[in-house]
C-alpha cells in the first residue's frame, strides 16, 4: 500500500478521536486566511455529526502550517499532508495529480469511508457543494463522482476537442471533463487509484484519470453540476507543452488499457445531478485568422512530419483545407477524430520521436479551433454544446478505424 | 629518329600490356571474389532480415523509453542491423578481394594498408551515420518548435541547423579519413567562422536600428490593461 508522507502521530490522533467518514483533501497550497473562512461556513453548514467526521487535509509545510494550525479553533479536524517535491518548471496539471495521489494515499491510511479531492482555490469548499459530492457517493452508490463545470462557448477547448470525446469513445463513458480538478471517491475507488498510483510512479502517466480508472474496473461514476470554475494560470504555459503533456498523458492511458477499450462498444451516459449552472454567453466573437495562419504555417512545413503519421487520404484532405478561403474554412470532425487516432498510434509505435509528435499535433489543433471558432461564433452555448456532442459521437464512429489500425498497423491503408 | 620512337613506343606499349597482364588475374580476382561476397552479404541480409521480422524485433526493440525511430523515423532497428550485416560481408569481401590481388600480382603491401585503413572506413562510417542522425533530429526539432512559435523562416532555420551539423560531420569523417590534410581543417574552419561572422555581422548592424526603436517604443508606451484572453485552450 502507498504510504503518504504525513507524521504517524497525527494519523493517529486523527484516527482516534472519530473515525474518519469523508476526507477532504485539498490538491494545491491554500491560503490559511481563506481556508479558515471556508472552514468556519462549512461548520455552520454540516451537521454535527457530519462536522465531527470530517477530516480537511492540506499541503501543509512551515509557515502555512502554522497559521492553520493556530486557527484551528473549530470542531473540523485538519491535517498536513506533504506533498513531494516537484520541478518547478513542471504543468499546474502535474502537480495537481501528484497531490491528488497523496490525498489518495492518505484517505487509505486513515480509512476514510469517502473522499472528495479539491482544487487549492478551495471554491469547492462549501457544505452545499460538498454535499453534491456525498450525496452522490452514499445515497446513489457512486464510486467515482466528477464535476460539470459552468462553461463558455470558449472555454476548456483542449478538453471538448480531444480529452473528453477521446475518453467517451474508448472506455464509452460519456464524462464531460475526464481531467477534472475536482471529484469524489469511495473507498474502494481510493484504494484502486492509490494502488495503480504505486505501480506507475515510474510510468510515462503523470497525470491521474479517475474517470478510465473507474471504468476499467467498471466502478461506477456519476456527474454533478457545480457552479465553480477554476482560473488556470496560463501565464508563461506553452500551447504545444500543455497539448503534450495532457494528450500525451491519455495517449500513455491507451496504450496501457489497450485490451479493455478495444472491447468497447458505444458510449453510456453517465447518471447527472444538481442544477445546471446558467449558460454564461462569451458575447464577443474570436478572430479565426490567427489560428487558420497556425495552420496554414504548420501545413507549408510539416508536410513531411504528417507524413509519418497520417496516411495519404488524411493528407490529401488536409491539402484541400489548406487551399479553402478563411471564411469556409471547416474541419470535417471525421477527419479531426481519425487524426488524434493516427497520433494515438504514432505515439504508441513511436513512429517519431513522442516530443515532435505532439509539437507537430499542435497546428493541426489549431486548425480545428478555427474550424470550431468559425462555425459556432453566431451560435448560442447551447447550440455549442451540441457541437462538442456531435464531435463525440463522430470520435465513436471512427473507433473502429483506431481499433482496426492498433491491431494491425502495418496493413495498408490508403 | 622515326625509327627509334617507333622502338620506344613500342616497348612502352609492350610494358603496359605486359603490366596490364600481370595485373589482370589480380582484378579478376579481386571482381570475381566481390561479386561472390556480394551475393553472401545479400542472403545474409535477407536471411536476417526475415529471421528479425520473425521474432518482431522491432515491436521488441521499441518497448524501451528511447528506439531508433525516434531518432530516424526511416531508419528500423531492423533495416539498420540488415545494413550492418550486409556492409560486414562486403567489407570482408573488399579484403579477401585486395588479398587475392596481392596473391595474383607481383605489387606487395596493398594489403597491409587497405587492412590498416579499413578502422578508419568504419570509424568514419559511424561518424557518418550519427553526423545523419542528429543533423535530422536536430532539424525536425527546430522546424516544429519554429512552427509552432509561428516563425515564417521555420523552414529557412531548419535547414540551416542541418547543414551546419551535416558539414561538421563531412569535416569530421574527412578528417579521420586523413584525405584532403590541412585544407579540409582550414576550408571548415573558414567556413564555420564566416557564417558565424555573417550572422554576428547580421544581427549586430542588421537589428540596430529596430533594437533601438523597439526599446523607444516599451519606454514611450503607456501602461495597459491586461487583454483578457477570449479564447482558452485549457
Amino acid at each position: 500500500m502507498p504510504k503518504s508522507d504525513t507524521a504517524e502521530e497525527t494519523k493517529v490522533e486523527i484516527q482516534e478521536a472519530a473515525p474518519v467518514d469523508l476526507l477532504i483533501g485539498i490538491s494545491s497550497a491554500v491560503n490559511p486566511g481563506e481556508l479558515q473562512q471556508h472552514v468556519k461556513g462549512l461548520e455552520s453548514g454540516f451537521q454535527h455529526a457530519e462536522v465531527s467526521g470530517t477530516v480537511i487535509a492540506y499541503p501543509g509545510s512551515g509557515i502555512e502550517e502554522a497559521a492553520v494550525r493556530d486557527m484551528q479553533a473549530g470542531s473540523t479536524r485538519l491535517m498536513p499532508y506533504s506533498m513531494a517535491a516537484s520541478d518547478p518548471t513542471s504543468l499546474p496539471w502535474v502537480v495537481s495529480a501528484a497531490a491528488q495521489r497523496a490525498i489518495c494515499a492518505l484517505a487509505l491510511e486513515l480509512k476514510a469511508k469517502s473522499c472528495v479531492v479539491i482544487h487549492g482555490d478551495v471554491g469547492m469548499l462549501s457544505s452545499e457543494r460538498l454535499r453534491l459530492f456525498t450525496q452522490a457517493l452514499q445515497e446513489k452508490q457512486c464510486d467515482l463522482v466528477v464535476p460539470v463545470y459552468p462553461s463558455k462557448k470558449f472555454d476548456g477547448l483542449l478538453n471538448h476537442s480531444i480529452l473528453a470525446p477521446l475518453t467517451r469513445a474508448l472506455y464509452g463513458q460519456r464524462v464531460r471533463y475526464p481531467l477534472a480538478q475536482d471529484f469524489g471517491c469511495s473507498s474502494r475507488m481510493t484504494q484502486q487509484l492509490g494502488e495503480n498510483h504505486s505501480v506507475r510512479e515510474h510510468s510515462d502517466s503523470t497525470l491521474l484519470w479517475p474517470v478510465t480508472q473507474a471504468a476499467v474496473s467498471n466502478y461506477q461514476t456519476c456527474q454533478v453540476n457545480v457552479d465553480v470554475q477554476h482560473a488556470v494560470q496560463t501565464e508563461g504555459l506553452e500551447l504545444s507543452a500543455v497539448l503534450a503533456s495532457l494528450v500525451g498523458s491519455v495517449f500513455a492511458e491507451m496504450e496501457r488499457y489497450a485490451p479493455f477499450w478495444q472491447r468497447v462498444r458505444n458510449s453510456q451516459p453517465v447518471a447527472l445531478s444538481g442544477n445546471i449552472a446558467q449558460q454564461v454567453s462569451d458575447g464577443e466573437t474570436v478572430d479565426a485568422k490567427p489560428l487558420i495562419d497556425s495552420f496554414l504555417l504548420g501545413s507549408r512545413n510539416l508536410q513531411e512530419v504528417w507524413a509519418l503519421v497520417l496516411p495519404p487520404v488524411t493528407l490529401l484532405e488536409l491539402k484541400k483545407l489548406a487551399r479553402c478561403a478563411p471564411e469556409s474554412f471547416r474541419m470535417p470532425d471525421e477527419l479531426w477524430s481519425r487524426i488524434v487516432y493516427d497520433f494515438a498510434l504514432a505515439y504508441r509505435l513511436r513512429t517519431i520521436n513522442r516530443g515532435h509528435l505532439m509539437g507537430a499535433l499542435t497546428p493541426l489543433y489549431l486548425g480545428w479551433v478555427a474550424s470550431y471558432v468559425q462555425e459556432v461564433a453566431a451560435r448560442s452555448p447551447m447550440a455549442a454544446e451540441q457541437r462538442f456532442e456531435q464531435l463525440a459521437k463522430a470520435y465513436e464512429e471512427s473507433k473502429p478505424y483506431l481499433v482496426s489500425r492498433w491491431r494491425w498497423p502495418d496493413r495498408f491503408n490508403p | 629518329m622515326w625509327q627509334q620512337i617507333e622502338d620506344s613506343l613500342r616497348e612502352s606499349m609492350g610494358r603496359v600490356f605486359t603490366k596490364i597482364a600481370t595485373l589482370l588475374p589480380g582484378i579478376l580476382a579481386f571482381v570475381f571474389v566481390l561479386l561472390i561476397f556480394l551475393v553472401i552479404a545479400w542472403l545474409a541480409a535477407m536471411l536476417v532480415r526475415r529471421v528479425l521480422m520473425a521474432v518482431k524485433f522491432d515491436e521488441r526493440t521499441s518497448a524501451g523509453a528511447t528506439t531508433l525511430t525516434e531518432w530516424a523515423p526511416l531508419h528500423t532497428p531492423t533495416i539498420l542491423v540488415t545494413k550492418i550485416v550486409f556492409w560486414s560481408f562486403v567489407t570482408i569481401g573488399v579484403l579477401v578481394g585486395v588479398s587475392a590481388f596481392e596473391a595474383a600480382s607481383t605489387e606487395s603491401g596493398i594489403s597491409a594498408y587497405v587492412f590498416a585503413y579499413v578502422p578508419r572506413v568504419i570509424g568514419a562510417a559511424i561518424l557518418l551515420f550519427f553526423g545523419t542522425v542528429i543533423g535530422r533530429f536536430l532539424s525536425r526539432s527546430v522546424l516544429i518548435s519554429a512552427v509552432n512559435l509561428n516563425l515564417q523562416y521555420a523552414r529557412l532555420l531548419a535547414t540551416g541547423v542541418r547543414w551546419l551539423v551535416f558539414v561538421l560531420t563531412a569535416a569530421m569523417v574527412l578528417d579521420h579519413l586523413a584525405i584532403g590534410g590541412e585544407i579540409v581543417d582550414l576550408a571548415f574552419g573558414i567556413l564555420f567562422g564566416g557564417i558565424v561572422l555573417a550572422l554576428a555581422l547580421a544581427v549586430g548592424l542588421g537589428s540596430r536600428d529596430l533594437v533601438s526603436r523597439s526599446l523607444e517604443r516599451e519606454a514611450n508606451r503607456p501602461v495597459e490593461a491586461p487583454v483578457e484572453e477570449k479564447l482558452h485552450h485549457f
